[in-house]
């Protein structure tokens, strides 16, 4: 049995019998794996502390032949959003998680996609806003998975449009504001400028710019509708922030 | 010999319990069959019972054989002190502390945006209105030290203080990502002992 070691990004656990969980991780080269963590669910487990959704691991394991599950040897953590001061954007986590694992398929090695989620973590450790950095993730998954509509062009006119448009998903992406009939959701100009600034610094400079309410709602809606009709599902997880958000 | 359709029947309902395999359920399917009949009955009593007598706390939610539960008619308990927990077990590691003298309230469960636990899934709206009766001064949120059980605490800290009660979270004298089932006593007494405000 060779054992391998990789950088990883936790991606979900479930429980395995009394003491084990089953983990679900993306590594940097070799796409999302599954393994098994034997005694992980002990109190003195040599995996307490690794195991959490988005935390950053230093992981090894074993590979079985003919089997799904790998073997997990250990998962040192490396940075973990349990290390925010603040946790307000602890309810992000999960979401962030989830829509990591539907975007990638199993052992399909996308090492642009960890560096994106490692990077998020570092961000929200770094306690940057996290509507800000929502949105910049869902932007940058959708992108890298080759369903983010090109915004800067009218889709019918071929027009840079200046002042805002509309993105419909189902109906063959964005239009400016001259063209856009009334379906799909409202793009302001503020945020065209947005995902135009924020997409090409690192999530931490998200910190320096600015995203009103109203614009961060309008992305969010938009993404919403790109992720639920790429996966074809709405993630579970969007709709339980959105409740939290509710009450709050 | 496994073809026998009763003793097929009790592997397949044994092997639905937690970490019983099947050839572990066949062991006790077996074990099952030798016994006499009176330890059988009793068996099947005790399980029965569990299901007809037991229900949960119309206060604070706990599993329970008498509604308002021990805890919540217990005259020595201190009824402005309240601890809430994500499950019954969790109540049972914390009394074995023997410090706590205050009373629960048990979430049946955290905030999961993964497994899709929402507000609505836990006994959020009964804190609320506990708490919001006026009677209670501090809540202890002792939630699990890990994404969910965090998560959880600060959306009902958000939720709480404006009701006007102090509010805090056990300290994180149990390692992040562990689940307070498995705490010792000392573990937990540290815990609750080292909680700061929110
Ligand atoms: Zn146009
Ligand atoms: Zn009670």
């Amino acid at each position: 049995m060779p054992l391998y070691t990789t950088d990883a990004l936790i991606l979900r656990t479930y429980q395995l019998g009394e003491a084990d969980r089953i983990v679900v991780f993306l590594t940097r080269d070799k796409g999302k794996k599954r393994g098994v963590a034997n005694g992980a669910r002990r109190l003195r487990s040599r995996f307490v502390g690794g195991l959490e959704p988005l935390t950053v691991v230093r992981l090894a394991y074993y590979e079985r032949e003919s089997r799904d599950l790998v073997r997990l040897n250990y998962a040192d953590p490396v940075q973990s959003p349990m290390r925010m001061r603040n946790g307000v954007s602890l309810g992000y986590v999960e979401y962030f998680a989830e829509l990591l694992d539907e975007c990638s398929p199993d052992a399909d090695p996308n090492a642009t996609l960890f560096r994106l989620g490692a990077a998020v973590v570092d961000a929200l450790a770094a306690e940057v806003p996290v509507e800000r950095l929502a949105r910049y993730f869902e932007y940058w998954v959708l992108r890298l998975q080759g369903v983010y509509p090109p915004l800067l062009l009218c889709q019918r006119c071929g027009q840079k449009s200046k002042g805002g448009g509309r993105l419909d998903p189902g109906n063959g992406g964005f239009s400016c504001l001259a063209c856009a009939d009334k379906r799909g959701v409202l793009l302001s100009a503020e945020a065209l400028r947005f995902l135009r600034d924020a997409a090409g610094v690192p999530p931490e400079g998200l910190s320096r710019i600015g995203l009103s309410i109203g614009a961060g709602l309008q992305l969010e809606s938009a993404h919403q509708q790109l992720i639920t009709s790429h996966l074809e599902k709405e993630l579970k997880a969007s709709k339980i922030l959105r409740a939290m958000s509710r009450e709050s | 010999m496994s073809e026998i359709e009763p003793l097929v029947r009790l592997t397949e309902e044994l092997t639905k319990l937690p970490s019983i395999g099947n050839k572990s359920a066949q062991r006790l399917a077996f074990y099952i069959l030798k016994q006499p009949r009176e330890s059988v009955e009793q068996l099947c009593d005790a399980i029965r019972n569990v299901k007809d007598r037991i229900s949960y706390c119309s206060v604070c939610s706990n599993i329970t054989d008498r509604d308002p539960c021990f805890y919540c008619t217990d005259d020595s308990r201190d009824p402005r002190l309240m601890c809430v927990v994500e499950d019954p077990h969790n109540v049972e590691g914390i009394e074995k502390t023997k410090d706590f003298r205050g009373v629960y309230h048990v979430l049946m469960g955290a905030l999961s945006p993964l497994k899709g636990v929402g507000p609505d899934d836990l006994n959020v709206r009964s804190l609320l209105e506990r708490v919001g009766a006026g009677e209670i001064a501090e809540v202890i949120l002792a939630t699990n030290p890990n994404v969910e059980g965090e998560a959880t605490a600060i959306y009902l800290a958000k939720l709480l203080k404006p009701l006007g009660v102090r509010v805090s979270r056990i300290a994180m004298g149990v390692p992040v990502g562990s689940d307070l089932e498995y705490a010792d006593e000392v573990t937990m007494l540290k815990a609750i002992e080292g909680r700061h405000e929110v």
